[in-house]
């Protein structure tokens, strides 16, 4: 079994790199950790980068998970070559693109790019924000699915992911403690469907709402709260259609042994339980 | 102080009601249950009796009355005597209710007083209470009847009713706005600067923020106007949703009202948006809610 022990980056393409550089700064708030030519790193937290824009298809973009060691990192190329999945290697030019020391790409059953780094670079130097978005750090991602059932038993079976709580048959699954870390989202095609960093407060969540607006980000959902995980949400639309999700008070699954995913109904009310609606990620109302 | 001074309590101890004067009850009246979610009193003497909580009511929709009230209930029968004093000297209006007016408003005594500005204000004894629990007629989370917002032509003056007369402290100031404690809650009545009279809003307690947000989206599906928030007032801590209700009244949800301690000082806040809002929602239908930028 891949064991993946923690989120580790996103990796996009950026039709215009000084666009994605003035939302990251100015509305999403984080940090330009570093500038190198063509790439533009982004931090959220004490690592190093959690966020690289490069110059490139929007549509290119990978989802990295970090490992604990090489030899887990051989094992877990071993399991996907055996399943029929095409692992690539990373050259070290490419482990220096991404401040791992070493990593590993494939695509999951939907076509999602994904990679499994060992021991991405962290920074001694702590996290200033450009903005007081309040961000503590990078939290999840919405991976789009074309079969939630397929990537589901991918995720669970192969990797070592859980599931916490299921909307229709939309799983949200977690690596750790963090209610989820993973959500499945139905889509036509691979593609990272939403990147959450999360806040330090509900204050930080309806600030943002306030702030973006005033800047005219497209707010495509909420502020709001997820029944499931408890979280209080803010999604709104970053360059090249990206949807960014802040959100606050994720539960944590306290009992591994114990927790059984609880089933919700495929419903907007699933999604928010203060009745905020989105046509673009909701279910269609009934 | 004198001796007999300082055998008295404090005069107000509890906001218990407002009384608003509509033309149409029987519109406001469906307002009050389908929208805000109060509970109704079903009464000979007003037809149009609300809850929101333990009390018998804390909302009276008078169809009969020209201008709006509210209900300070007074500690007691000499402090009363001894506020009815006070009010002569200083010059207020003041008139001792008739067993009627006592009747429709479910207290034992009121004195209806006229601040500064030209607000009725009911100083009461012993408002009445329900045996039974309040059961709401929806699931708005209402906790009860919590604060109300009151237009003031002269600041100076009004405050020399809610403080020196009746024991109120003013726990916060934004600009010129200024927050009334009566209890241990933050305020429970604000007065804002205005060149009228009258209600700026009346506002319900809930339970939750959830509450607050879910009554947000609830309001808003039904096309009924928000005028301020959601948001959050940075001197009481208060998390608020204000919208538009019938004939001009404007009411408010709020949770997380802070209580204030002992050692409190009274702060003063800039005049800008951000002190009435710290997360950034402005007001633009209530000139009280707002700041003109100095020119």
């Amino acid at each position: 079994m891949i064991e993946l022990k923690d989120l580790s980056y996103v990796r996009m393409g950026a039709s215009n790199l000084e666009e994605a550089e003035s939302f990251a700064t100015k509305c999403l708030g984080l940090q330009v950790g570093e500038q190198s030519g063509k790439a533009l790193y982004l931090r959220s937290d004490d690592r190093a980068h959690t966020l690289c824009y490069f110059e490139g298809d929007p549509a290119d973009q990978t989802v990295g998970f970090e490992v604990e060691d090489e030899s887990k990192l051989d094992a877990a190329a071993a399991t996907l070559d055996q399943l029929g999945h095409p692992v690539h290697a990373g050259r070290p030019t490419e482990c220096v693109l991404r401040k791992v020391k070493a990593f590993i790409g494939f695509k999951d059953p939907t076509g999602n790019q994904i990679e499994l780094a060992v021991r991405p670079e962290r920074s001694g130097k702590r996290y200033f924000a450009s903005r007081d978005a309040g961000i503590t750090g990078f939290s999840h991602v919405g991976l789009s699915t074309t079969n939630p059932a397929r990537d589901e038993q991918f995720w669970t079976q192969v990797c070592n992911a859980r599931v916490s709580d299921r909307i229709g048959d939309i799983a949200l699954m977690r690596v750790n403690a963090i209610h989820h870390t993973i959500a499945l989202a139905p889509g036509r095609g691979p593609g990272i469907h939403h990147v959450n960093h999360q806040v330090e407060s509900n204050d930080d969540v309806l600030r943002s709402y306030y702030h973006l607006s005033g800047q005219r980000v497209p707010i495509v959902f909420g502020p709001g709260r997820h029944p499931t995980s408890g979280a209080r949400f803010l999604y709104f639309k970053g360059p090249d259609g990206m949807v960014f999700e802040y959100s606050v008070g994720v539960d944590e699954i306290e009992d591994e042994a114990t927790h059984r995913p609880r089933q919700f109904g495929f419903e907007p009310s699933s999604l928010c339980m203060w009745g905020s609606r989105s046509a673009a990620l909701l279910p269609p109302k009934s | 102080m004198t001796a007999e001074q300082s055998s008295l309590r404090s005069p107000a101890i509890q906001l218990c009601y407002v009384r608003l004067a509509v033309a149409q009850p029987q519109v406001a009246a469906a307002f009050a249950t389908e929208i805000l979610g109060l509970q109704h009193v079903p009464n000979d003497l007003e037809p149009f009796l609300f809850r929101s909580d333990e009390r018998y009511h804390t909302l009276c929709l008078a169809a009969r009355t020209d201008r709006p009230s509210i209900g300070i209930e007074i500690s007691g029968e000499p402090e009363l005597e001894r506020a009815a004093k006070d009010l002569a000297i200083s010059g207020f209006l003041a008139r001792e209710a008739t067993a009627e007016e006592c009747a429709q408003r479910f207290v034992r005594r009121a004195l209806i007083v006229e601040d500064a500005t030209g607000n009725t204000i009911d100083l009461v004894l012993r408002p009445a209470m329900s045996g039974r629990r309040y059961f709401p007629s929806r699931d708005a989370g209402i906790s009860g009847l919590q604060s109300v917002g009151l237009r003031s032509r002269s600041i100076k003056d009004d405050l020399k009713l809610w403080t020196t007369i009746l024991g109120a402290r003013v726990t916060d100031r934004v600009g010129e706005v200024t927050y009334l404690a009566i209890d241990q809650k933050h305020h429970r009545v604000a007065l804002y600067p205005s060149d009228k009279a009258g209600l700026v809003y009346v506002g319900y307690g809930v339970e939750s923020m959830d509450a607050v947000m879910q009554n947000k989206y609830f309001v808003q599906e039904r096309q009924i106007k928000i005028v301020h928030g959601p948001g959050r007032e940075p001197a009481s801590g208060q998390i608020f949703l204000r919208f538009a209700g019938p004939e001009g009244y404007v009411f408010s949800y709020g949770y997380g009202l802070k209580d204030i301690g002992a050692g409190h000082r009274p702060r003063q806040f800039t005049a800008e948006a951000s002190s009435l809002c710290e997360w950034g929602s402005e007001c633009a239908d209530i000139a009280e809610l707002q700041f003109v930028p100095a020119s």
